[in-house]
């Protein structure tokens, strides 16, 4: 009826007209889909993806079928990638701040390219010059490390929580700098320390497919143990959780390590390697009955001999012990990961089915020398505290001056810098405070390739192509700027572009592909470079699934058998409680807050949305007379923060747990204003070996403002019906 | 109570009045949602003015081509000059892919008009909107009402099939064949205009004949 009579309501004038549009793309057919293939940027992941394109928009994100890493599959910040395309918060123009009044106006992008090339060229010091930029890999790390050099400067990458420890740990243990492929699938028992690695850690959208093998493929389930000290995402989903004290997680991998070792299961062997052949009493501080060991893991001894031999049971093998996250976000993070690490040696399953694949590295020559690998080597909190004065710092696509804590002060760094050039799609923190701000594609209007770190075990390039035509005339690719920037320093030259009229990126890749296609192997092979390329474009990407790593396993190297050195800092006594920050499934470490459907996209735990909450145990809710909603004021060394209380039992009585990313004071209309910075409250505590921040060892105390408000979260508003028979959650009781 | 009684006659009245009202808003909205989609029933209207005066006869057509007052147009060698007799589906590409026929872009007219008839002023239209990268709005013809989905596509594969001959009893054969069914002899028409009704009734009917589904939701969704 409506249809109807809504018809005599008058038709827009427009409505009466059809347009012929001026161009003809060949494949453009009104009304018809095309998909594309490209990369994901919205994490470091890197998932390879389709989208779907009608008549030259792009309107939804697939996860690319073909692709060695994600295989189909996607996560929620992939699916986001078209609201950053179109978000109406993107800053379109370059802009310029005036240095008396403060505040910016447009520029020419002529102008603009002028104003840096002149600081760049008239710096006295060149190490003065800083590019600050994501990890980089493939052909974007090798055009930015030339950019660097050319101009005599420095880089380094950001990461809120940098895996700066894991790093390390994987290149003590095994000897390789590539993060392995853990092949989970394959895996009997999963040992994980703090490795959230269903949400957030390393490879997410590929782990989770292979969990799901792991648990319900055509073969003996899996079982899987976390060890974590927070209820998270992939603990909820383990067969079974072990709550551990933050800290003590290298010493609970270190008392399983002892039990092995003593029982006489694992590699013998690699047993007298891992002791310096002193045998499981070198191990003795770490015995699993000891009053400190139980103190320090806040596990019984006999939890930690049942996980010792069932990791060693030759009936669970293949077992695989992974760890991150908060185990090596500690001040002893180095020692948790290896001792962590080297439970894999003594069950030996590096380069097996159900162990881990060391992976090989990139698959040009190019791409795998030493200065380009560094590129995607998050810099240390230390690194960034060690920031002096700057003459040009240029800071492309991410945002520390929201993601580092206050200890840092990167905010000063970048006053103090004499020019500070920002890359950046909006308006953030670190915009905000620069001087010259040119605006970039997003990436689904941009080309660039990828390495995955950690990759699928064997050589694998991902391609990534624009899908849509820049939706606003005034963004440019980072990759043709700075092969414009560098145009007179001899940036094309070293490139191997001599013989290309104002190269562009695209051409860069195009050089890089054309290597490959020559040497004929792999996932496309073709006839002719422009074959090859097309069909590069069209898988997403060139890989060889038989060019693997060729390294063996090194040789265990003995643990340090000395008790950590584990620091807490903040207040202690009654109601402190150990922060466990984490990083928000949808929104990673804030990065994506400006992104409302990923601020919609409940936690996966609490079913929280637009908000920073505070996790609290039940039972001390109770005592302490905490209900949900109540604004809770977070006092750490660092500062204050107050946040709604989300209490729920699963919560260990002696952690308070708060997601990291919102908080921002600009970042867009859906960002600003909303949740608190987690970050902002850290300790400036550091790992003794790796220097890399220690972002679980805060403790802060508890107040209850007494406002109140309702935590906006998805769970119990929407009605449950049972489908079948039977209480709609099961209880278990815990052993 | 005579007061109150006044009260409730002036509420009555108000509220007939206000429904009157309401009513007469009603019939008005339905007249005009009638007598308006689509476009022009019972054909009186005619062909809408064009920014560029675009001849079907010449593209499509295959007849003799006439001039204003009817004379055949000759060319240098006195012979009459025919209609090109494109395909419709040369310019409409999408009619059996998609929902719409589709409106050729601008560059699909300079294929041939940066050479072909760049002297004359309908042309030069063309080749400015081509050479300013604008696009050119046409005026519609046809045009449903929005709680209409009508798609090209599954009609052009229907009548293309086979055994299901159109309603002039002919066995279409190619996409282009089909066309002339539902908007009529285009080919002939300098200036398009709608031929059919394309009520509710004209597409009911036509599903009848040919056994098509005539559920609410196969048009309606």
């Amino acid at each position: 009826m409506g249809a109807v009579v809504f018809n005599g309501c008058l038709i827009a004038d427009e409505e009466l007209q059809v347009e012929s549009p001026v161009d003809l793309p060949e494949d453009l057919v009104t009304g018809i889909d095309n998909w594309y293939a490209t990369l994901c940027r919205q994490d470091q992941e890197g998932c390879g993806i389709i989208v779907r394109v009608v008549e030259g928009r792009a309107k939804k994100v697939e996860g690319n079928p073909d692709y060695p890493i994600n295989q189909g599959k996607h996560n929620v910040r992939s699916e986001a990638g078209v609201q950053a395309l179109y978000h109406p918060d993107r800053i379109t123009e370059p802009l310029f701040r005036d240095s008396t009044s403060g505040t910016f106006s447009p520029i020419s992008w002529e102008d603009a390219r002028k104003k840096v090339t002149d600081r760049l060229a008239g710096l006295e010091d060149k190490s003065k010059f800083l590019l600050v930029t994501q990890p980089l890999r493939g052909h974007l790390a090798l055009l930015s490390s030339e950019f660097v050099q050319s101009y005599g400067g420095k880089h380094m990458a950001f990461e809120a929580l940098e895996r700066v420890t894991l790093r390390h740990a994987i290149k003590d243990v095994f000897g390789q700098d590539q993060v392995p492929d853990f092949d989970i699938e394959n895996s009997r028992y999963l040992l994980s320390f703090g490795a959230d690695f269903l949400s957030t850690w390393l490879s997410p959208v590929k782990y989770a497919g292979a969990y799901g093998e792991f648990r319900q493929g055509n073969r003996k389930r899996g079982v899987h143990v976390q060890v974590d000290s927070r209820f998270s995402m992939t603990a909820a989903s383990a067969d079974e959780w072990v709550p551990v004290k933050p800290g003590g997680e290298g010493i609970l991998a270190m008392s399983i390590i002892y039990v092995i070792i003593m029982d006489g299961l694992g590699d013998s062997g690699v047993a007298n390697l891992l002791t310096g052949g002193k045998g499981f009493q070198a191990l003795d501080a770490f015995r699993p009955d000891s009053a400190e060991v139980r103190d320090a893991t806040g596990v019984q001894a006999d939890r930690i001999i049942e996980m010792a031999h069932a990791f060693a049971d030759p009936n669970n093998q293949p077992s695989l012990a992974i760890g991150g996250g908060s185990a090596g976000a500690q001040t002893s993070g180095l020692f948790n990961l290896r001792a962590i690490y080297s439970l894999n040696l003594l069950v030996n399953n590096v380069n097996k089915a159900g162990g881990l694949f060391f992976n090989p590295p990139p698959p040009l020559e190019d791409l795998a020398k030493p200065e380009v690998l560094d590129m995607g080597v998050p810099a240390s909190f230390q690194d960034w505290k060690d920031v002096g004065q700057l003459g040009v710092l240029m800071v492309r696509g991410v945002n520390p001056v929201h993601g580092l804590p206050a200890g840092a002060n990167f905010g000063g760094v970048m006053d103090r810098a004499d020019f500070v050039v920002a890359f950046s799609s909006f308006m953030d923190e670190t915009a905000e405070k620069a001087n010259l701000i040119l605006p970039e594609h997003i990436y689904l209007e941009d080309w660039g390739d990828d390495v995955p770190d950690p990759g699928p075990r064997y050589e694998t390039l991902g391609l990534q192509q624009p899908v849509v035509r820049p939706f606003h005339a005034g963004t440019r690719g980072f990759g043709d700027e700075l092969l414009l920037l560098g145009k007179d320093q001899g940036l094309h030259d070293r490139l191997g572009l001599e013989g290309i009229d104002n190269p562009t990126y695209e051409d860069l890749l195009k050089n890089g592909a054309e290597k490959l296609w020559m040497e004929d192997r792999g996932s496309v092979r073709a006839a002719t470079f422009d074959g090859f390329w097309n069909g590069m474009l069209q898988r997403g990407g060139w890989w060889d699934t038989e060019a693997r790593s060729q390294a063996a396993a090194a040789d265990a190297v003995a643990l340090d058998t000395n008790w950590p050195d584990v620091r807490i800092e903040g207040p202690t006594g009654d109601n402190t409680y150990n922060l466990i920050p984490f990083l928000s499934n949808s929104l990673a470490d804030g990065s994506l807050a400006h992104l409302p459907w990923l601020q919609a996209a409940p936690d996966p735990v609490t079913s929280v949305v637009w908000h920073t909450w505070v996790e609290i145990n039940s039972k001390t809710a109770d005592e302490k007379g905490i209900r949900e909603g109540d604004m809770i004021e977070i006092t750490s060394p660092s500062g204050t923060v107050v946040a709604p209380a989300y209490v729920h039992p699963a919560v260990p009585p002696w952690t308070v747990s708060m997601p990291i990313g919102q908080g921002h004071t600009a970042f867009g209309q859906y960002a600003e204003g909303v949740g608190v910075n987690t970050l902002s409250i850290l300790a400036p505590l550091t790992d003794g070996d790796t220097r890399a921040l220690a972002w679980a060892a805060t403790r802060v105390s508890l107040r209850n403002t007494g406002k109140r408000i309702d935590v906006p979260r998805f769970e119990g508003n929407v009605p449950a019906f049972e489908t079948e028979k039977g209480k709609i959650i099961k209880l278990a009781l815990p052993k | 109570m005579p007061i109150k009684r006044i009260a409730i006659l002036m509420v009555v009245a108000g509220g007939m009045g206000l429904g009157g009202i309401l009513t007469l808003l009603l019939v008005l909205f339905i007249g005009r949602a009638w007598w308006t989609t689509p476009f022009e029933v019972a054909g009186f209207g005619g062909a809408p003015e064009q920014p560029i005066d675009f001849p079907h006869t010449v593209h499509a057509g295959t007849d003799v081509l006439v001039d204003l007052d009817d004379n055949p147009k000759l060319d240098d060698n006195g012979d009459e000059v025919h209609g090109l007799g494109l395909n419709c589906t040369f310019c409409h590409r999408n009619v059996d892919k998609g929902a719409t026929a589709s409106i050729p872009p601008v560059e699909q007219c300079v294929f041939c008009h940066k050479t072909v008839g760049t002297d004359l002023p309908e042309v030069m239209k063309l080749i400015a909107a081509w050479d300013n990268k604008e696009p050119v709005a046409w005026e519609r013809v046809h045009r449903l009402p929005d709680s209409v989905r009508f798609v090209h596509e599954p009609h052009i594969r229907f009548f293309t099939k086979t055994g299901n001959l159109l309603p002039s009893g002919q066995q279409a054969t190619i996409a282009a064949n089909v066309c002339s069914t539902c908007h009529g002899d285009v080919a002939a028409m300098a200036e398009v205009k709608q031929v059919r009704s394309l009520k509710m009734g004209d597409c009911v009917d036509c599903h009848r004949d040919y056994s098509a589904p005539t559920d609410c939701t196969t048009c309606h969704y």
